[in-house]
This record gives structure tokens, sequence and C-alpha cells, in this order.
């Protein structure tokens, strides 16, 4: 099995509908995501990162099958799976796991803990018995770092980073070897951030989960990812091993990203010398042409308000959408 | 140091509610020069909003100032014995901008009738010189073709733009102190550099004073002079900006800085700070920080006073032992 990735993504596009059509008038939508390709190792974590809009969390919830792409195709642990549906989909499912970033709302407020976590076992038919349910329930909690008692109680007498260790116990329940976790981490205090950061690695290395790990704290992500990937208007732009990326980007709205990144190092940041572009964040429902950066973009050419430029190998592992960088 | 403008006394603030009076502010003590950025930080519900609305009167029932003063330029604006502040010092000398900029602004005005009232009531110009200098104020904070987005609404300005009207709006009094709460943390970080850029801006064109609220020790790092950092109701340490990233002394600014993520670095285990703060209804005797603390112990217990230290001071009878290196020891 593990000669194949977890998780491959290849010329992934999703449309969302703006307005509903008319008899005769074709319904109108957005290009949220434009042919992604990425793939994800088992025991690996690929970070996504990008503006706020530009199809991250599209991307989530497509490779789990919860939102309809619009092309290309989603192989699983070596099987396509862009358009199974039914009982395979169910079954699926229970391979692939999402953990979301709302801590307060992700959870039911009327459940107990231990019936939330125990609800996927129970759905999918995994616990033999209440008792063999219970007893993974308890296995589970601990291993999140959830005290004994906390099976009994509600979500509201817990904390925000509690509550995101429920959400990733509940995730863990059905052993899945893929986890999508959209900005787990975003709603949680800067201090709590990091236990459960630490978590997510420590159960990565014990149980060779590979993580999606979509958000937008670049310093975060650098730390849990093995790969990155940056998207911007619905495109990856740039895809490459962290440290690669972080230390060489290729792309000019990478470096614009990681430039306007703050470093919690004050002699450091006041010497930066920031690129601040002008312009502002990309209408998804009324895209530039050619490449979806040129307006913001200080090396524009002609070329690139008029193609849009394909995703190639800049150096090893190293992928970027550019027409005028690392050629 | 530079003259002091705003002054806060041992302030104290508490809201009741059904279950109990939560002592949001508890003690508070900060001075804010002319000229001067202070970074004010602090876990969720520390009290960094409450500190801020107390300054620009906004406390309303059911929170009530329950002691302490804050003084403007040594006049007495909140706290025991003041009736009623003196005008045109909230909104006119002091301006705050908020952190959703989407609900500080009136959906149904247009931006220039918004900019132009602000205008009216605090330079009394109206008319075509309102007009002009609206316009003046959203180029001041980099958006073209001012003369256009003059009559366009709210709805029609992305994000960053709506922030920057506000900031607008909160220097078209031309104050003297601005207070910011979180002014970017809806924003994209390219959009977020963009406003950061413009505050520091704003501030060595106008000589601005500014109180700025933020989760993000980067952006603390790159725009403060001096810091103070809040732990449940209080202050626990104050000091300039680089001996507070370089020395914090305090256990808690300690972790605070280990538990952020450096951009240029990626090996280490991040320091996680177990536990959460305590509750407010009831809060501790001694030390908040304590059943948190790697290096607390039995002085711990009793209530910690603020000491001098070489550039601020900082509340904790353990200040300066590495609590991190020692508590993962
Ligand atoms: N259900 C939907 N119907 C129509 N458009 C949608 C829907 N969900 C998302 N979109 C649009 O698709 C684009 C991508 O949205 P998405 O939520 O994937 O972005 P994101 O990168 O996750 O952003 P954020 O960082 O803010 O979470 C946006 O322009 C959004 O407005
Ligand atoms: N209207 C209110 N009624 C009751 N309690 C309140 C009210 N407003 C604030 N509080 C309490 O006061 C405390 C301090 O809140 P405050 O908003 O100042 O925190 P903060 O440091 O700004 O946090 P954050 O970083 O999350 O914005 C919290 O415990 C909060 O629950
Ligand atoms: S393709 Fe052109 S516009 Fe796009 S990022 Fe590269 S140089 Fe800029
Ligand atoms: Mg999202
Ligand atoms: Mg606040």
């Amino acid at each position: 099995m593990s000669r194949h990735p977890t998780l491959s993504v290849s010329g992934l596009s999703v449309d969302y509908p703006l307005t509903s059509g008319g008899l005769f008038r074709p319904a109108r939508t957005v290009n949220a995501v434009d042919g992604v390709t990425f793939d994800i190792a088992p025991g690996e974590t690929l970070g996504l990162v990008g503006e706020s809009g530009s199809g991250k969390t599209t991307v989530g919830r497509t490779i789990l099958r919860r939102v309809p792409s619009s092309g290309g195709r989603i192989q699983f642990e070596g099987r396509d799976i862009t358009d199974v549906d039914g009982a395979a989909l169910r079954k699926l499912r229970a391979r692939m796991q999402i953990v979301l970033q709302d801590p307060y709302t992700s959870l039911n407020p009327r459940m107990k803990i231990g019936d939330i976590v125990a609800e996927p076992l129970l759905v999918h038919g995994l616990a033999e018995s209440s008792d063999a349910a219970r007893h993974a329930v308890r296995q589970l909690l601990d291993r999140v770092g959830m005290p004994a008692d906390a099976a009994d109680r509600y979500p509201h007498s817990f904390s925000g980073g509690q509550r995101q260790r429920v959400g990733i116990a509940r995730a863990l329940a059905l052993k899945p070897s893929l986890i999508v976790a959209d900005e787990p981490v975003s709603a949680l205090d800067v201090s709590v951030r990091a236990q459960v950061v630490n978590l997510m690695q420590d159960l990565q290395r014990e149980l060779g989960i590979s993580y999606l790990f979509i958000a937008h704290d670049l310093a975060i992500v650098r730390h849990i990812s093995h790969r990155v990937a940056i998207m911007y208007a619905g495109r990856i732009v740039e895809i490459a091993p962290r440290n690669d990326l972080y230390d060489n980007p290729v792309h000019p709205y990478t470096e614009a990203l990681l430039s306007a990144v703050p470093v919690a190092n004050p002699k450091v940041q006041r010497a930066r010398r920031r690129i601040v572009h002008t312009g502002d964040t990309v209408d998804i429902a009324n895209p530039p042409s050619g490449c979806r950066f040129h307006p913001r973009c200080p090396l524009a050419t002609d070329q690139c308000r008029q193609a849009s430029p394909p995703l190639l190998v800049k150096a090893p592992g190293h992928l970027a959408a550019c027409w005028n960088r690392g050629r | 140091m530079t003259e002091t403008l705003l002054e806060i006394d041992d302030l104290h603030v508490a809201f009741d509610t059904r279950a109990g009076v939560v002592q949001a502010v508890r003690g508070v003590s900060l001075t804010v020069g002319r000229g001067e950025t202070l970074g004010l930080v602090g876990e969720s519900g520390s009290g960094k909003s409450v500190t801020a609305q107390a300054m620009m009167g906004l406390i309303d029932v059911p929170g009530r100032i329950s002691g302490g003063t804050v003084r403007w330029c040594g006049t007495p604006l909140v706290g025991e014995g003041v009736r009623r502040a003196p005008r045109n010092i909230w909104g006119r000398e002091i301006t705050m901008i908020f952190q959703n900029p989407m609900t500080s602004l009136n959906p149904l005005m247009t931006i220039g009738a918004q900019l132009q009232e602000a205008v009216r009531l605090h330079l009394g110009l109206r008319g075509a010189a309102a007009r002009t200098r609206a316009a003046d104020l959203l180029n001041a904070v980099g958006i073209s073709g001012a003369a256009r987005r003059l009559d366009q609404y709210p709805h029609e300005f992305s994000g960053g733009m709506r922030q920057r009207v506000m900031i607008a709006m909160a220097i078209a009094s031309e104050p003297r102190l601005l207070i910011a709460d979180e002014p970017t943390t809806a924003l994209d970080v390219t959009i977020q550099a963009q406003i950061l850029e413009l505050l520091a801006e704003l501030q060595s064109q106008l000589g601005l004073s500014i109180i700025l609220i933020t989760h993000d020790l980067g952006i603390v790092a790159g725009l403060c002079h001096r810091v103070a950092v809040m732990y449940a109701g209080q202050i626990v340490e104050t000091g300039a900006v680089d001996t507070m990233f370089e020395q914090p002394a305090h256990p808690y600014t300690q972790g605070l800085i280990r538990s952020t993520p450096l951009l240029d670095a990626c090996d280490d285990r991040l320091v996680a700070i177990d536990g959460t703060p305590p509750g407010l209804l009831i809060p501790p005797a001694g030390c908040a920080f304590q059943p948190r603390c790697p290096v607390a112990t039995a002085p711990c217990g009793v209530p910690q006073v603020l000491t001098p230290t070489g550039t601020g001071a900082v509340a904790c009878c353990r200040a300066g032992i590495d609590a991190w290196k020692v508590g993962a020891a």
C-alpha cells in the first residue's frame, strides 16, 4: 500500500454556482479551484496556504467528496475515488477525516464528549458493543490528553484547546490514513496552539497519518509541514519541500507573502525590507486573465496578462507557476 | 521619557453577571508617552479590550469601573470623583479602531458621507471643504481614486480597504492617541502588512501615539516601542520591546515567546503552556499563572507586586529564571 501516495490529486477543478440559471440561460459559475495537482505520501504533512478565498477549504472538502468536482481526478491509497458513491463512499469516509477550525461550533453542545467521540465508531459499526465503544473512547481521550472524566461532560465545560483535542480524538476514532485539518489552530490562543500542534505531530509519528494542513499562519505551517503548497485565486502557484519554499521562494506571490509575515524578533522585523504590494485581493468571480497574480505582480509582462503560466519544475521537487521566475 | 499623555492608575473593571462578578481588569497601571507605540498582548480574555474600552469611557452595564483612574494630560477622564469627562477628548484627541470594520461602518451611508460627518464634527468643516478633507484622508490611507471612492458604499470596498477607511475615520480629528484593537486580525497578511506600514507612516508624520492590541508577537516586534503583557486581568510584565523579546522575565511572557514558531527555523518542538487561564469570577489570590507555571513555588501563592526591571517591571517572585528550560528538564 505504501507504494502509493495516500492521496493524489490531479487537475482538480471546482465550480460553484453563482446564479441559478433560467430555462434558456446557462447558470453562471465561480471557478473556485482551477487545475490543482499534488500528492501526499503516507505519514507526510502537506501545508496548504493562501489568501482568504483562494480555495483551500474547497480543495479540502472536495477531496473528502463533500463538494462535487467539475474536473480532474482524486486517488486515495492508489484507488480512483472521484466517482465512488453509496456504500463505497461511506466506507471511504471512515479513512479520511476532517478537523475544523472552530472548536466552539464543531462539537454538538447537547452531546456528552464520550458520545461525540463514540459516534463515528457506532455509525460505521466498528464497535461490537457499547462497552467496547466506551473502552475505545477512553483510550482516544487519553491519547489526546483529555482528563479521565471528560467523557461524561459536555463541550461547554472545556476550553478551546481541549475542544480541539476532542475534535482530533473524534477524527482518530476510525483510524484514518488522512486527516484534512482546516485551520485547526487558528481560533486558539498562541500558548494553546503549541499544545495542539505538538499533539498532531506526536500522533503522526505514532500512527503514520497523513495531514493536509490548511492554515494562514506561515510559521506554524513551516513548523508542522514536510512540504508546502501556496494557493492564489484557485490555483497552486508554488509547491516545494518546506525549507526550499521558505528559504528560496520562486513565485512572486510566495515572496510577497513571506515578506509580509511579521517576524517575532524586533531587530529582524524592523530591518526587513518589505515587499508591500499595492493592489487588493482577487475577486474570484472575475478572475484576471493569464496569470491570476498579474495585477499585483511587479514582474508582470504581456505574456503574464495573456497566458496562464504552467506549474513547472524549477528545482528538484520544487514547482512553481510563473513566466518570469526560475527559468 | 517623553511627555506622558495617558496615565492609567490601578484600574479595576468588573462585570455583574448572573453567575457573579467577573473581575475582568484587576489593578492595571500603564502610561503612554507622546509619539510612543505601546503593544498590549496577552491570552484571550485577559482584559485587553476591556482596558481599552475603559480608556475610551465605553464601559457600560453590566460593566463598571470598580476602582482606579484614567488621566489624559493630567485631567481625570474615568474613575472616582469623575462625574463627566471633559468634552473633546474621546473621539477627538483619543480615537479607536475596532477589529471588525464592517460592523463599525454604516452600511447605508456612502464612505464620503461618513468621513465628511466625522470631519464636520471634529474640525467644523462643511460642504466642499469637508469633501476635500475627506478625499485627503482617503489618500492618506492609500486609497486611490478618492473622488470616485467617496460616493461608494462600504460593501463596495474590500476588507482591507474598509479597514483603511476606519483608520481614515480615526485620524479625521487629528488625534494624539490612537487605540487600535486587533486592527488587522481579519485581514490577509499581505494586506495586513500594508495597514501596519500605514500606521507606522502616520505615526512618524503626525507624531501620533498608538496603543496596539494584538495576539501577534510579530506585529508587536515590528511596530511597538514598549510592550505590556496581560494575564487574567493584570499586567504581569512591561518593558522595552527588544528587552521583552531577548530577556523576557515573567514565565508567562517567556512561554508566549517560546511557543511562537519562527519563520526561519522549524526543528525544535514548540514550548506548550499546558492548562488554561483561571476563571475571573473568583480570581486566584496569588499569581494567576501559578497553576500553569513550571517554576512555581510557595511564595507564588501570595499576590505578586510589579517590581522594576531594567526597562519596565515584572510581577513574579521567580522572575528571570528560564522557566521553560527548567520545566522541560
Ligand atoms: N458553497 C459555496 N458556494 C459558492 N461559492 C463558494 C462556496 N464556498 C466557497 N465559495 C467561494 O469559493 C472561493 C474559495 O472559497 P474557500 O472557502 O475554499 O476559500 P479558502 O481559501 O478556504 O478561504 P479562507 O482562508 O477564508 O477560509 C471563495 O471565493 C468563496 O467565496
Ligand atoms: N459584557 C461583558 N459581560 C461579562 N463579561 C465580560 C463582558 N465583556 C468582557 N467580559 C469579560 O472580561 C474579560 C476580559 O475580556 P476582554 O474582551 O477584555 O479580553 P481580551 O483580552 O480583549 O481577549 P481577546 O484577545 O479574546 O480579545 C473576559 O473574561 C470576558 O469574559
Ligand atoms: S507569471 Fe508573470 S504575473 Fe504571474 S507571477 Fe510570474 S511574473 Fe508575475
Ligand atoms: Mg477556508
Ligand atoms: Mg479583545
